[in-house]
């Protein structure tokens, strides 16, 4: 009889437990997220939103008080805006990603304007031979000073052309300075400047 | 020892890192400056022998517009040896390159021995020395070795200052002149005069004859003639008319047209056995052949599909491959000395022009800007291409290098020039 009694009271809760268990299931909050709400925030936007942002949200004091004021005003729409204000938050750890992208790419911009002016430069100076049928190219590496001197410099893959060859060396004797990388910070200089290639090409006059 | 540690610095942080790599692509569109320092003379020899030995050296290079010179006012000392030779002098003048030298005499006979050096400025290097005998009556021979030496030394080219052109003046309205001179138009030989037109020479590869074509019989006929003697030959091909003969390679026979009952074709003429072998056979008009460098091709104008086209033929198989399609008139082919690409004459819009195209690729390179270009002929190093052109009613000689920095006009002749021919090379 006794055994009886545990049994069925084992299976209520049991019962009681699983139910319970089911609906703590059920109140978890869901997540309203519509894939077609959702945006993608390029670095650039990120620079025009943060602009924006600090126009519109000067402080987070001013915020609270505006939102007070809202509430005060019972005006649902302003307390709309603000619940977006969290949001906007969450994505600090995204803004930072971007900003970052952005500094990588300023790096960037510097380095391909300092090698436009370098390619500029030797252009202007190196007599190429005439009449190259063939597809020639020949790789010249350089030694750089922090000041721009030129501290050495040597053809590490000349071409099968004598004069081809002997047109680079020309050319790379009438250079002493790249002034040019005198505005670089000295961490992109260390990195992509003090020691590069210039790679020599001939695609041939007749192309 | 620096360069040593400059190396493995190089190797080691190249393993490390990427290196970055600046591309150039494009030269500059300066010529090199080249300073022509007066020759030195030995004691008992002419001054003047120096310096027209430079000046005529100096001649020879500025030919072609390819080199800018330093003005003789404008140097700081004449060194004719090493020793007195300073890079400082001519670095500061924006110099490139500098030619000294030296003349001494060997006997009383007028035999001199002329030393000379040539040196790179940028690279504080002599490049070039050498010596040459010969004699006071040839400055101007020995002048030419010395500037096809340096020419080749700064450029990679062969120098070209001792060939020849052909080319055929029209100084009236009845006489027509086969005329070779000097590259640079000095030397000037009437090979033949005729009151009937004279078109088409071409050089034999020895460079002892050329064939051309003359109508003194009413009909275009070609002949052979020995420059050494003077004597003229005629092929004896069958056909009505006889034109446009191109010389082989070999030098063993001869790409021509021969029209039977008014159609021109291709053929080949051996000169040994003076026999005809047929190379195209078409309805359409089919003319200028020119030979491939090595002498398995020819190239040649046909208007078989409309308008006047260029062709190649493989003289063994016969295989036919068209070449241009871009434009209505496209004519007058002739390959490079490499034998990749072909220039010829590009009709567009009422403009004839000289143009340049790769075999293997579509694109065509106009080179000229005047608007009534014809007969072009290259370099046989490959670099420059003389044309014949139009002043009003005056034809002249133009040029251009393939770079296209330098484009210049060969001096006047008495009448108008047509048809130039360039020499081989003197073997």
């Amino acid at each position: 009889m006794m055994n009886k009694v545990l049994t069925s009271l084992n299976t209520f809760f049991f019962v009681i437990l699983s139910v319970s268990i089911i609906f703590s299931l059920f109140s978890i909050p869901k997540l309203d997220v519509e894939e077609t709400k959702s945006t993608r925030v390029n670095f650039y936007e990120v620079m025009q939103q943060e602009e924006k942002s600090l126009k519109t949200y000067p402080s987070n004091k001013k915020l609270k008080k505006e939102a007070n004021s809202t509430y005060e005003n019972n005006d649902k729409r302003e307390i709309d805006n603000i619940s977006k204000i969290p949001k906007f938050e969450i994505n600090k750890s995204h803004l930072k990603n971007e900003i970052s992208k952005i500094k990588l790419s300023r790096e960037r911009k510097d380095i391909l304007r300092v090698s436009t002016i370098i390619q500029n430069r030797i252009s202007s100076i190196w007599i190429k031979p005439n009449s190259l049928s063939d597809t020639l190219s020949a790789k010249v590496l350089i030694n750089l000073a922090p000041s721009g001197e030129i501290l050495n410099f040597i053809m590490t893959e000349p071409s099968t052309n004598k004069s081809f060859n002997d047109s680079i060396l020309s050319a790379m004797n009438k250079l002493s300075f790249f002034e040019e990388i005198l505005v670089l910070e000295r961490k992109l200089f260390e990195e992509n400047f003090r020691n590069f290639k210039l790679v020599f090409k001939s695609s041939g006059e007749i192309d | 020892m620096k360069k040593i540690f400059f190396i493995i610095g190089f190797l080691i942080s190249n393993n490390v890192f990427s290196i970055l790599e600046i591309e150039i692509l494009k030269g500059s569109d300066n010529l090199s400056k080249i300073a022509f320092v007066p020759f030195g003379v030995e004691e008992n020899i002419k001054e003047v022998y120096g310096s027209k030995i430079s000046k005529y050296i100096q001649e020879n290079l500025l030919l072609f517009g390819e080199f800018e010179n330093l003005d003789k006012a404008e140097m700081l000392s004449y060194p004719s040896s090493e020793e007195d030779f300073y890079y400082r002098d001519w670095k500061v003048l924006g110099v490139d390159y500098s030619i000294i030298g030296k003349v001494n005499s060997i006997n009383s006979f007028g035999s001199l021995s002329i030393s000379y050096s040539l040196f790179n400025i940028n690279r504080r290097i002599k490049i070039l020395e050498g010596e040459i005998v010969g004699n006071e009556d040839n400055l101007k021979g020995i002048s030419k070795i010395i500037s096809n030496r340096v020419y080749e030394e700064i450029t990679g080219l062969k120098g070209i200052f001792d060939t020849k052109l052909a080319y055929v003046i029209n100084s009236n309205s009845d006489t027509y002149q086969m005329c070779i001179s000097d590259i640079d138009g000095k030397n000037e030989q009437i090979l033949f005069t005729s009151s009937a037109p004279i078109m088409s020479p071409d050089w034999s590869p020895d460079r002892k004859k050329i064939a051309y074509v003359s109508f003194e019989n009413g009909l275009a006929e070609i002949f052979i003639q020995d420059l050494s003697s003077g004597k003229r030959e005629s092929i004896q091909a069958l056909g009505m008319t006889n034109s446009a003969p191109v010389w082989s390679p070999d030098g063993k026979s001869i790409a021509l047209v021969v029209s039977f009952s008014g159609n021109p074709d291709i053929f080949l003429y051996s000169i040994r056995k003076k026999r005809l072998i047929r190379l195209t056979d078409h309805y359409g008009i089919d003319t200028e052949p020119s030979w491939s460098p090595d002498s398995k091709k020819i190239i040649f104008t046909s208007d078989r599909s409309g308008s006047p086209q260029l062709y190649e033929i493989n003289t063994q198989s016969k295989r036919k491959k068209r070449l241009t399609r871009d434009g209505n008139y496209n004519a007058r082919g002739r390959y490079f000395p490499d034998g990749k690409s072909i220039f010829f004459v590009h009709g567009n819009n009422g403009r004839f022009q000289i143009a340049t195209k790769k075999i293997t690729s579509r694109y065509i390179e106009t080179l000229t800007s005047t608007s009534l270009d014809e007969s072009p002929t290259i370099s046989p190093n490959g670099n420059i291409i003389i044309y014949a052109t139009k002043n009003g009613s005056n034809g002249y000689l133009g040029g251009i290098t393939l770079d296209g920095k330098s484009r210049f006009s060969l001096p006047l002749k008495n009448g108008s020039v047509r048809e130039p021919a360039w020499s081989p090379l003197l073997n």
